[in-house]
């Protein structure tokens, strides 16, 4: 009895120990599949992408240690990445710009007006369709000859000559960056949306009571507990933007000369029509790191929680 | 009580928004229907004759069903799979184990990764596996998100776990808990995740140009930016392509609109 007691009170903690075990052999395996597709193209292309960058390597010819000949290439002696460096600071800076449009709109659907629904959908409609798709509207937008907005601009006598959007150095850039504006819009609207209805109604009956007119109230409440959705709105915005590959590439190809030309097309370019994986890896080590900067900028600037997951 | 507003001034600011919204959509619908030369001066406002013709086109210039089924194929592939391996990541997050901080971490990291910094190494990868050109190749690298394993193990989370013990109790293994009980509970999940790897599978255009090589595997997205390549904008069928390409898009969201605008804006407040 006292035996058998003994070595149940032995055998117990193993017992538990073994179910454990097991239990967490099982978790990673759960676990084990995703972790695999991230491993593969999230983590090991970043390390490769900068072994690759201290390299002169391609396809054909094995790799030799080069140092930062890459990078020295690229800060001192090529003009184009200045150039698509920035372009892709330009496209960043110009998300302000559809976000306030955004702010404005979000406001206005918020309103209680009947039809709000409506309006709602039709502003996002554009949000979620293949890009691909709405660069060949814009293009035929802003097409030179039959572009709607060339026949209003000369039906206004704004413009004389049909002006080639597309083709012209000064314009093929703010072009480009309406397009994905006009793509984003809706996608700013409903997430400043969904931090409008956050924010109790009686903040606002009590500074109305206080004497507070609607600017000022607008300034000093909305603005001030809006600040996470706007600037969840840059940080997308900004990730959308700066990787918007299929819309330059499909509107101007980074064309005219590389006047439209920014970091994601020049990597793609240099890599896949140039083979020069080798260079182009060390272009994709900066851009990554703009990247990084920008977003860590936007954080501190927001105070802190733009893009967390809520997690245990 | 509420004070109502004056509402024409919002109401002519929403139509006017609205119109700019949509007269692109509008501009590309007359151009695929005129029936006259598209590149006469003035353009019409109201198409001229309208006519299918150039829809005609479209089917008989390039390989349209193709390009669809490969699509399809491609963006199937990745919804199973995102809604599989991401319900069994997110079902092991509610899960206390040895080295869940650290994948918690890895998985934060790797969403500050954009899928564009990575491509001349994912590239060269997936030649390795030899799964260059081939429907496997297309789909995997978009497998498993990070943003939906968070949108299940939140609503794992929210199953109350008397119900798991319960069915612990009645000797259902883990990977039947997964199925029988926490699926049926996490239909809002299981929606978000359909939803967000339809899209990104099916208007990914940046990952087939890279990894696909001859015609027979190139998705929609590819095939109409090839189609401008070659027909120099010259004809209104890549108009008819393009509003064929968006007709199913416009129709899917405005029949799920509800689940498409919750999907998205969870996925990005979230990631």
């Amino acid at each position: 009895m006292s035996a058998a007691a003994m070595e149940t009170s032995i055998k117990r903690p193993r017992f538990a120990e073994r179910r454990s075990t097991r239990k967490a052999v099982l978790v990673w395996s759960f676990l084990a599949p995703s972790l695999l597709i991230f491993l593969l193209y999230r983590i090991l292309p970043l390390g490769w992408n900068v072994v690759l960058s201290f390299e002169a390597w391609s396809p054909l010819k094995p790799a030799v240690f080069i140092g930062l000949e890459n990078y020295q290439e690229m800060f001192t002696d090529d003009d184009v990445f200045w150039q698509a460096l920035w372009n892709t600071l330009g496209i960043i800076a110009s998300a302000p710009a559809g976000i306030a449009v955004a702010l404005g709109l979000a406001l206005l659907v918020n309103s209680n007006i009947r039809g709000r629904d409506v309006y709602r959908t039709l502003i996002f409609l554009s949000y979620p369709l293949m890009t691909v798709a709405v660069a060949i509207i814009w293009r035929w937008m802003f097409d030179e000859r039959v572009g709607l907005i060339n026949y209003v601009a000369r039906s206004f006598h704004l413009a004389d000559s049909p002006i080639p959007f597309l083709n012209s150095f000064t314009w093929a850039l703010p072009c480009v960056i309406v397009a994905n504006i006009w793509q984003m819009l809706g996608f700013y609207m409903i997430i400043i949306l969904t931090g409008l209805q956050t924010i109790p109604a009686n903040l606002y009956e009590a500074a109305e009571i206080d004497g507070a007119n609607s600017f000022r109230r607008f300034l000093r409440i909305t603005l001030p507990l809006l600040k996470p959705s706007l600037f969840l709105c840059f940080v997308i915005g900004m990730l959308n933007s700066v990787t918007s590959f299929d819309l330059i590439y499909v509107m101007t190809n980074g064309g005219p000369g590389h006047a439209t030309e920014i970091l994601v097309t020049y990597i793609y370019k240099l890599a896949f029509n140039q083979t020069r994986f080798d260079y182009a890896a060390a272009i994709t080590v900066v851009f990554f790191l703009l990247l990084l900067a920008v977003t860590w900028g936007a954080n501190r600037l927001s105070g802190g929680n733009v893009g967390a997951v809520e997690h245990d | 009580m509420i004070k109502r507003q004056r509402s024409w001034p919002i109401h002519l600011t929403l139509i006017a928004a609205c119109f700019v919204m949509l007269v692109p959509f509008y501009w590309v619908l007359k151009t695929s229907i005129s029936g006259e030369n598209i590149f006469s001066y003035p353009p019409n406002i109201i198409p001229r004759d309208p006519h299918p013709f150039y829809y005609v086109d479209v089917w008989y210039a390039i390989p349209f069903a193709r390009y669809f089924l490969n699509s399809v194929v491609v963006s199937t592939l990745t919804i199973a799979a995102n809604v599989v391996l991401n319900a069994m990541a997110g079902y092991s997050l509610t899960q206390i184990f040895p080295g869940k901080q650290f994948v918690l971490m890895l998985f934060l990291s790797c969403m500050m990764i954009p899928f564009q910094a990575t491509i001349i190494p994912a590239y060269l990868i997936t030649g390795k596996l030899g799964l260059l050109d081939s429907y496997l190749g297309l789909a995997l690298p978009m497998f498993s998100t990070i943003i939906c394993i968070f949108v299940f193990k939140a609503s794992f989370d929210a199953v109350p776990r008397s119900l798991i013990d319960a069915a612990r109790v009645d000797g259902l293994s883990e990977w039947r808990i997964i199925w029988r009980v926490m699926m049926p509970l996490a239909k809002s999940a299981v929606a978000t995740n359909v939803i967000l790897s339809f899209i990104w599978s099916w208007n990914n255009f940046m990952w087939p140009l890279i990894a696909t090589r001859s015609q027979d595997m190139q998705t929609l997205p590819l095939g109409l930016a090839r189609f401008i390549s070659y027909q120099e904008d010259t004809t209104g069928a890549l108009y008819a392509f393009c509003i064929m390409v968006l007709a199913p898009g416009i129709l899917l969201f405005l029949l799920a609109q509800k689940e498409f605008v919750q999907g998205l804006t969870t996925g990005a407040t979230k990631g």
